[in-house]
């Protein structure tokens, strides 16, 4: 008995919000892209970092894939169902795939991506999502009924299933060809079913990959990492060049035809630039500061309100980056679906009040240390203009600089009063508010650990139904604005600058370039 | 000069060679950070962490850890890179050729250039010429490579558009390409490097221009030009090659800041970016290959020396 379908590829009305003026022309040309380092592997959801799933999710697809609007949508997959009682979900493969091999996708091929992905030798980052170790999802069981079904069933439903499969950061649990490992099991390189398949990787200089002209497109626009994707240029160039003032001068020389992940600092001057083009969207990542509230000082609620009211967040945020994206006071990302106008809602700044508090709580002006790092500017910057802003309410803040690494691990012990933060993207809502909160005896990163929070958030990840969801979100939203463990600032804007002429390019919120759907004029 | 000398000094080298391994190992492990944390970033829990770790091989007591390296150092197997899991060795080797062929380049230009402009400076000592070189040298040395760089890189890669802003290939793969590439890198260490060693060449040479063997010398009624190609330039020219011994030793160790501006898949690079990635085979292998270089340069210059200075022996 089947309870729910996933609507079969509707994907076609959504997003496509690419520039459709120009024709799009598909030639033996080469696009260049820049990547601020090389790529950590070439296994997807293996041994790898941001640029490496980048690279990697124009190679290799999953059953399902994250759209536009960050919802699941079926990719390989034509549809997917789920059983009556939620643990069993059936995937049906779409039918006239080819991997880059030349060989057509069947279950088989599926099943074997799959129990690979489940070994842990494969060390899947995703792994400990599906095998019950934090939580999320227990997979009891995988087959394949017949050639074009593959069953997967659960020890007991979870609404992030489907999520985890689809997240970029495993690799879109990307089904590759058998033929991607040695005769000895060893990696060789990903024979997927992606627009693109792996050419030349020149490690520290570029990923060369090549155009896959028996690639079998879902119809209709670009939709995330879903949606019709069409190869227009015969090969893609990932440019490792780790000097963004190079990068800059690479761009306006002509010798890369994009760049990602623009720093702000450059920003004004590209902007200014007749033949270069400049885009944003909110990502998913959340700059934020962090309190510690196990801190004797901090851990008076009175003193992190305190400094929630000194600090002016809308006027710091648009110092920082304009109006490329509002500022956020909710861990749930605003792109995010379940991201209400309720979520909106920011006490304004108020330095008496503050004052106010702060004389409750007996501050005597003790100086609190905030770590922050230059790795990211607008970590820093956000830190310098919150020492600023807190200080006209009494409130001394001390900085101290790390390196990114540094800083990494202090917070992971937990070992710090104040931190100005940069989370990875959260692509589910549940997770952005995992990724915050859990008991501090075990896992001293977390920075919010109300019991009752943390029940709310468990609760999250085992409801299905949406609306009943939604006023979960509601709830953790409004105790986590009373409780004021962290400040979240916003969340950071993925720039992308292109060439005059380089057409279809489109940032969005989980931050990768896809150059699939992109031309040159 | 022995080959039993040559020997002899290898050998000093080892205890050297040795205390570098153990300060770099050390010195890592002391900073906060590790490749798995790094790896998982801000989603690290600590059973995932401590899973990584151990796979990493970066559980179990420190001194076992070390030993571990050093013996398989011993046998010239430096490990594999905890990043992308490549043969240490080879890495270190392919990023040399790049760093090697830019500072040999440089360094080669920079002396041709230095040693006869600071000997010419000090013939004209106090002139206006004088002045000019080391008016000159002073700003080229005091100037940051980064910034030189990226002045090149605009001025010549943007403006002019006559070399490209990024990439490389090897002289094998592509000779033209391999120059255009190349070019920008080279002038910017060859200028900053003419300004160290020109300063140095033009002091050496007036310390041997006050000496009485030049005065005899003139005295004899030979030419300014033999007396400054004959007695002053070879004799001028010893100490100036200690200092382009260490000069090119740290240069040799990686060029990071110029390898950065000019995206060069270099050693400094791989150095840095390792230090960053907290890539403990990467930065131990490296720095141990650094300071051997060093070593065998600082060797081959004092084997050099007796050729230059009849005084010094190399016994």
């Amino acid at each position: 008995m089947i309870r729910c379908t996933i609507a079969s590829l509707a994907i076609a009305g959504l997003a496509a919000t690419t520039a459709l003026a120009q024709q799009p022309a598909r030639g033996d040309y080469m696009l260049r892209a820049s990547l601020n380092s090389d790529i950590r592997s070439t296994q997807p959801g293996g041994n790898r970092d941001f640029n490496t799933d980048s690279v990697m999710l124009h190679v290799v697809e999953g059953l399902v894939a994250l759209s536009e609007k960050i919802a699941v949508v079926p990719m390989l997959a034509e549809k997917v169902d789920l059983s009556e009682d939620g643990r069993t979900y059936r995937f049906t493969i779409r039918d006239g795939v080819s991997f880059h091999n030349g060989a057509p996708l069947t279950s088989a091929e599926v099943l074997w991506s799959l129990k690979r992905y489940l070994d842990p030798a494969t060390q899947w980052r995703c792994l400990p999502d599906v095998n019950g170790s934090s939580g999320l999802a227990k997979i009891t069981d995988v087959a394949a009924p017949d050639a074009r079904t593959v069953t997967i069933t659960l020890e007991q439903p979870a609404a992030l299933f489907l999520s985890i499969l689809a997240r970029p950061d495993c690799g879109s649990t990307g089904i590759m060809h058998p033929s991607s490992v040695g005769a000895d099991g060893a990696w060789a390189k990903p024979i997927g079913t992606g627009p693109y398949s792996l050419g030349e990787w020149r490690r520290g200089q570029y990923i060369e990959l090549e155009r896959f002209d028996r690639y079998a497109s879902l119809p209709g626009a670009r939709d995330g990492f879903a949606g019709g994707k069409q190869a227009y240029a015969a090969r893609l160039r990932f440019v490792v060049i780790p000097d963004s003032s190079a990068t800059k001068a690479a761009l306006l020389a002509g010798n890369i035809d994009v760049q990602g992940d623009v720093p702000s600092p450059e920003l004004p001057d590209l902007r200014a630039r007749s033949g270069i083009i400049v885009q944003a969207a909110p990502s998913m990542g959340m700059t934020a500061l962090l309190m510690q509230t196990r801190d004797p000082l901090l851990k008076d609620v009175r003193i992190r309100r305190a400094l929630a009211l000194a600090i002016d967040v809308p006027e710091l945020v648009s110092s920082m980056i304009g109006s490329d994206a509002p500022s956020n006071p909710s861990p749930v990302p605003s792109a995010s679906a379940f991201h209400s106008e309720a979520q909106n809602a920011r006490p304004a700044r108020d330095v008496a009040a503050a004052k106010r508090l702060l004389a409750e709580a007996g501050y005597r002006g003790q100086t609190i240390r905030m770590i922050t790092n230059r790795r990211y500017p607008n970590v820093y910057d956000a830190a310098v203009a919150t020492q600023a802003m807190a200080s006209e309410a009494g409130i001394k803040i001390e900085l101290e600089v790390l390196d990114w690494a540094t800083q990494l691990d202090r917070y992971t012990r937990g070992d710090y009063q104040m931190m100005s933060f940069i989370y990875s993207s959260r692509l589910e809502p549940s997770l952005s508010y995992e990724m915050i909160s859990g008991p501090k005896d075990t896992q001293a990163r977390k920075v919010w650990e109300t019991p009752e929070a943390l029940a709310l958030i468990q609760r999250s990840m085992r409801v299905t139904d949406a609306a009943e969801r939604q006023g979960i979100f509601e709830e953790l939203f409004r105790r986590f604005m009373a409780e004021v463990p962290a400040i979240p600032l916003y969340n950071q804007p993925d720039y992308v600058a292109t060439r005059a002429g380089i057409n279809g390019v489109q940032p969005w919120a989980s931050g990768q370039t896809r150059l699939w759907g992109v031309w040159r004029q | 000069m022995t080959p039993l000398y040559a020997l002899k000094r290898l050998a000093l080298a080892l205890p050297t060679l040795l205390l570098v391994a153990v300060a770099v190992f050390g010195l890592l492990r002391l900073v906060p950070g590790d490749p798995a944390q790094l790896m998982l970033g801000d989603a690290a829990d600590a059973t995932q962490l401590a899973e990584l770790r151990r796979s990493m091989g970066l559980e179990g007591p420190l001194w076992l850890q070390f030993a571990t390296w050093l013996g398989h150092a011993l046998q010239g197997n430096l490990g594999v890179s905890l990043a992308n899991g490549e043969a240490v060795l080879p890495l270190i080797l392919d990023r040399f050729q790049v760093t090697a062929a830019i500072v040999l380049l440089a360094v080669l230009l920079a002396g041709m250039i230095a040693v006869p402009l600071g000997t010419i400076a000090a013939w004209k000592q106090n002139s206006f010429l004088d002045l000019s070189v080391v008016g000159g040298a002073t700003l080229l040395l005091s100037i940051p490579s980064f910034w030189l760089g990226l002045l090149l890189l605009i001025l010549f890669g943007l403006n002019l558009g006559w070399v490209p802003v990024v990439g490389y290939v090897t002289f094998g793969e592509n000779p033209w390409q391999a120059a255009l590439y190349i070019v920008l890198p080279v002038l910017t260490l060859m200028l900053i490097e003419t300004g160290v060693l020109t300063r140095m060449a033009r002091s050496a040479a007036i310390d041997v221009l006050r000496l009485e063997y030049v005065a005899h010398a003139r005295s004899k009624g030979l030419s300014e030009a033999a007396v400054l190609g004959r007695h002053v330039l070879p004799n001028a020219f010893a100490p100036t090659l200690t200092l382009l011994g260490i000069v090119l030793g740290n240069l040799l160790g990686g060029i990071a800041v110029i390898e950065t501006v000019f995206t060069l898949p270099g050693l400094g690079r791989l150095l840095v970016d390792g230090i960053y990635a907290r890539d403990y085979p990467v930065v131990q292998g490296t720095m141990l290959f650094v300071a051997t270089i060093y070593v065998l340069v600082n060797l081959l210059v004092d084997l050099l020396y007796p050729l230059f200075d009849p005084r010094v022996t190399a016994e």
